[in-house]
């Protein structure tokens, strides 16, 4: 008998460790001045609050999200005698938190029936990487809403995989609505969705029948389904907030300035261009190449081969190659890592895993080292520290990339046999 | 013109009958040691066309500009600024304040290449507008500005050339006193439709070395006037009242000095006990300085305010846009955070509120907030700690990005706050009636008119703190070397990581092309069940 061959002791072990973060975060942030408690969920519950008071969201100076979200935590906004308010500000933490591990459910699941690994072994990655991983613990508890990203996309690649084009369809437009991102993946599911993989026997046709046979029912209704409910999601939010939530959930992203350091290889070249110091517009082509190569060419190239990886290198792609880039973008890839990992050259070839993950932490370390001396010494470190550091964090990121895309090439992870009629085990 | 002297002695100060004497035309003093405020006053008609057309646009207008040397104030001088010019306007028409405003600002502010001078477009873009606590009587002026000014050259220079010409006889005696601002503690600007007069007043805390000499000539025009006053201060009967004593005299009307006696109600009262505040940075400042305001214990003495009165501590912060407050984060209710910083609440904020903004598209000047302070706890063994520690107060504080720089560095000068008690005064208490009263300083409009003020004194060297702001370094002159690497680099690195992505996938498409392969790795999964 080994940890990781009962799901119950493992799905187990993930509530119970989230469940001591909360009440030792309730704890915390009840006798401490420094709160475990992040100053996003605050930004969230003010916003929930609003809600409450039949006002918009937006009335709280950066709320950036989806109305969506402050509706999900209304029960926050509840105040009540003491015991009661503590429990209902935990709400939001709480559902972030059992996201996690309904996301991680998912992906053991996925990997169960549609990848057929045994149970045990399916676990020992999804608890290593997602289930009990502390950082994913902790950032739920302390009340980002990643957690919730990572069950839309978890429930995406069920949908996928499991070939139901119009729930497919209809998370990826919620997942879109609430972080845009996730747009990426609707490429990837698209050219993955032919219709040999709808059970048509593959046959050599001219060009034309080809680009006919491109649109199938599936992909009709996985189009449909998306494009319905985000427009209808947007719709809906429009006709309630107006202007401010166009504004704020997506206007925002285009014109906001990003001028403050951060993981981005832009960062330095941002603050100087938003300064007025920079001579050439180069940053304002910086979506080419992001999106180029992750909503074009990884798609084109890996998702036939293995759609999960082409989803993990495009995560990886649209994060390393981004204007902006902080420590919660990195959850968005974690999720996809479960699927990846098992048959990666980095598994297989220890030395190159230990070596990748050496260098991303190097990459990470030099920078924080270099964002201390800023933030709390106030050494002007931006050059060359700051921006060599970014630089750096980027090459190392970008030779990962290629391991992910070589691997993605040999069909790594690519689901096998058929999955229409998964064993219950 | 209207001009009034006021010398105010200290009680221990000494005065020999001699030092004060009044001729027919005029009046000399000698070796006076006393405070000394200085007040003109103008009609608008007596004004420069420009300048007229200023005023002419408000319904009110003040200045207030207060050195960053510290004094020891007296009363009834004992309101304070914080340091550097502060502007309080209320235009006529609410809908077109004046333009003209910001160019005379430019003009008596005269900005050098280096501050950090927010420049002035229109009143309503630039000025901040602080809370009004009832529109029906606002107390407080509309839009407000605040600029750091460590001299105030540019103005005494405007005064000379705008002003003193324009008084014909007397323009000498007007340039010279004019230029005796440039070592004033403290300059008041006031402007009002009502009065439709300027009124123009230096005050000088602090003797000059041998004490004040000086003689005032009866003026030129008999439309003109010169009032001159030697007094004293005291407590009055009541709490809030002042009792002020000593010698009256209309310069080329009265014959000689008349005593005098008289008392009034002030908002603003001296402290009985010496207390005194520090302001300071703890190094190293980061991104995220802490403002720290330390007293010591003994100088928290409830004030000698009426027991009924209700009191409590405060301060007032100045802040450029460069340093600004986390307004969610400084409202909070949460006793541990506001019992670690002893804070009791904020009470009041203004101005600029973005949290992520960098300096460069911030519009206005900067911020402003009223804190109420916490008081030590009444320990039963007060004299092991009293006055054996300092009563620190914290304000956490953030930095906003400021331009490139060739050092990597720009300072942020950050005006001391003021600390003060405010205490309620009782009903029908008449503040208006005294003849040096001050209003409109910003802070006091966001009390009720019955308040009466307790100020500490700030006690430090200068009363500005110079915050180093770390920026991105760049190499000026010929040689923009660093900012073009910055661009070149990125763009070189970018493009490589991108093209090698790309080559990677071409490898991919070359050898197995676009579509899945299926039989590869089948077997691939088959060799991974193995293992």
């Amino acid at each position: 008998m080994t940890l990781f061959d009962s799901p119950s002791r493992v799905f187990l072990g993930a509530i119970v460790l989230r469940l001591v973060l909360l009440v030792y975060g309730g704890w915390q942030d009840a006798h401490s001045a420094v709160k475990y408690t992040d100053i996003d969920y605050m930004v969230f519950t003010d916003a929930a609050r609003y809600v409450g008071k039949g006002q918009s969201p937006y009335a709280r100076d950066t709320y950036r999200y989806t109305p969506l979200l402050a509706w999900m935590l209304l029960p926050t906004a509840w105040e009540g005698p003491a015991p009661w308010s503590t429990l209902t500000f935990a709400f939001g933490k709480a559902l972030f938190a059992l996201s996690d591990v309904i996301a991680g459910w998912l992906v053991t699941q996925l990997l169960v029936r549609c990848y057929r690994f045994p149970v045990e072994r399916a676990l020992r990655y999804v608890a290593a990487v997602w289930l009990w991983n502390p950082m994913v613990a902790n950032i739920s508890t302390r009340g980002s809403s990643e957690g919730l990203l990572g069950v839309l996309v978890a429930a995406l690649i069920w949908a996928t995989l499991t070939k139901k084009p119009i729930v497919a369809g209809l998370i990826l437009g919620i997942a879109v609505h609430f972080k845009i991102y996730p747009f990426i993946y609707g490429i990837s599911i698209m050219w993955w969705w032919d219709s040999e993989r709808d059970g048509a026997a593959p046959t050599r046709l001219g060009l034309l029948a080809k680009a006919l046979r491109f649109i199938t029912p599936s992909r009709v209704k996985l189009t449909v389904a998306a494009l319905g409910s985000f427009a209808a999601l947007n719709l809906v939010m429009y006709l309630q907030y107006g202007q401010p939530f166009l504004q704020h959930t997506f206007f925002h992203h285009l014109t906001r300035i990003d001028h403050r350091h951060n993981f981005s290889p832009y960062s330095t070249l941002l603050y100087l261009t938003a300064a007025g110091g920079a001579e050439t517009r180069f940053e304002a082509l910086a979506f080419l190449p992001q999106l180029i190569l992750a909503v074009i060419a990884l798609p084109l190239v890996l998702a036939k081969k293995s759609l999960t990886t082409a989803m993990l290198a495009q995560t990886f792609t649209f994060v390393t190659f981004n204007k902006v880039c902080t420590s919660q973008y990195f959850l968005w890839y974690l999720i996809l890592l479960p699927f990846y990992l098992p048959s990666s050259s980095l598994i297989r070839k220890p030395s190159l895993g230990i070596s990748a993950a050496i260098l991303w932490v190097a990459g990470q370390a030099l920078w924080l080292h270099q964002g201390y001396n800023l933030e709390f010494l106030g050494l002007p470190s931006f050059v060359p520290g700051l921006f060599l550091a970014g630089l750096f964090f980027f090459a190392v990121n970008v030779w990962i990339l290629g391991i992910i895309i070589r691997d993605g090439g040999e069909g790594a992870s690519e689901i096998t046999g058929e999955v229409d009629h998964p064993k219950s085990h | 013109m209207k001009r009034r002297i006021t010398f105010v002695q200290r009680v221990d100060a000494a005065f020999d009958p001699q030092q004060a004497v009044l001729t027919a035309s005029s009046l000399s003093v000698h070796d006076l040691d006393a405070a000394r405020q200085d007040r003109i006053t103008v009609g608008l008609n007596e004004l420069p066309e420009e300048l007229r057309a200023v005023f002419e646009q408000s319904h009110e207008l003040h200045f207030r500009w207060a050195s960053e040397r510290p004094y020891d104030a007296v009363a009834p001088f004992t309101s304070r600024v914080s340091p550097g010019l502060h502007v309080l306007y209320t235009p006529l028409d609410s809908d077109s304040s004046s333009e003209a405003l910001c160019t005379l600002l430019r003009t008596i502010v005269a900005p050098s290449k280096d501050a950090q001078y927010k420049d002035c477009l229109k009143p309503e873009d630039s000025f901040i507008t602080p809370p009004l606590l009832s529109t029906r009587f606002a107390s407080s002026a509309s839009l407000q500005y605040h600029t750091h000014l460590p001299d105030i050259q540019s103005l005494v220079k405007y005064i000379e050339n705008a002003i003193c010409t324009n008084v014909g006889a007397d323009s000498n005696e007007c340039r010279t006193w004019a230029s005796a601002l440039l070592s004033a503690d403290s300059v008041d600007i006031d402007y009002d439709s009502i009065s439709h007069a300027l009124t123009v007043s230096g005050l000088w805390i602090d003797t000059p070395p041998g004490g004040w000499t000086d003689q005032f000539n009866k003026p030129a025009s008999p439309t003109d006037q010169i009032e001159f006053g030697l007094l004293g201060a005291e407590a009055g009967l009541e709490p809030e009242e002042i009792k002020m004593g000593g010698l009256l005299a209309v310069i080329g009307q009265d014959e000689k000095l008349k005593p005098t006696m008289f008392s009034f109600p002030s908002r603003h009262q001296p402290l009985t006990e010496p207390a005194t505040y520090t302001a300071s940075f703890a190094p190293p400042t980061g991104l995220h300085p802490t403002m720290s305001i330390s007293m010591p214990r003994s100088s928290l003495k409830r004030p000698p305010a009426p027991s009924t009165a209700t009191c409590a501590l405060h301060t007032y912060l100045t802040l450029p846009s460069a340093i600004f407050g986390d307004q969610y984060q400084l409202a909070t209710t949460d006793p541990l955070f506001l019992d670690s910083h002893n804070l009791v609440a904020l009470r009041a904020l203004a101005g600029e509120m973005d949290l992520e903004a960098p300096d460069w598209v911030v519009p206005r000047w900067g911020s402003n907030w009223l804190l109420e302070l916490a008081t030590p706890p009444k320990s039963t063994d007060t004299d092991s700690t009293a006055g054996s520690s300092n009563w620190t107060v914290t304000i956490p504080l953030h930095l906003r990005y400021l331009p490139p720089s060739e050092t990597g560095y720009r300072t942020a000068h950050v005006p001391w706050p003021i600390v003060f008690w405010a205490c309620t005064a009782e009903d029908g208490t008449k503040m208006g009636v005294n003849p040096f009263d001050r209003t409109n300083l910003g802070w006091d409009g966001l009390f009720g008119p019955r308040t009466m003020f307790y100020q500490l004194q700030p006690a430090g060297e200068r009363l500005v703190d110079d915050i180093d702001v770390p920026v991105l370094r760049i190499e000026g002159g010929d040689s923009y070397f660093q900012g073009k690497s910055i661009e070149l680099g990125t763009c070189v690195v970018i493009s490589l990581g991108f093209f090698w992505v790309l080559w990677r996938l071409a490898r991919v498409a070359w050898s197995s092309g676009l579509g899945s392969n299926d039989g590869k790795n089948r077997a691939e999964a088959v060799h991974d069940k193995k293992e």
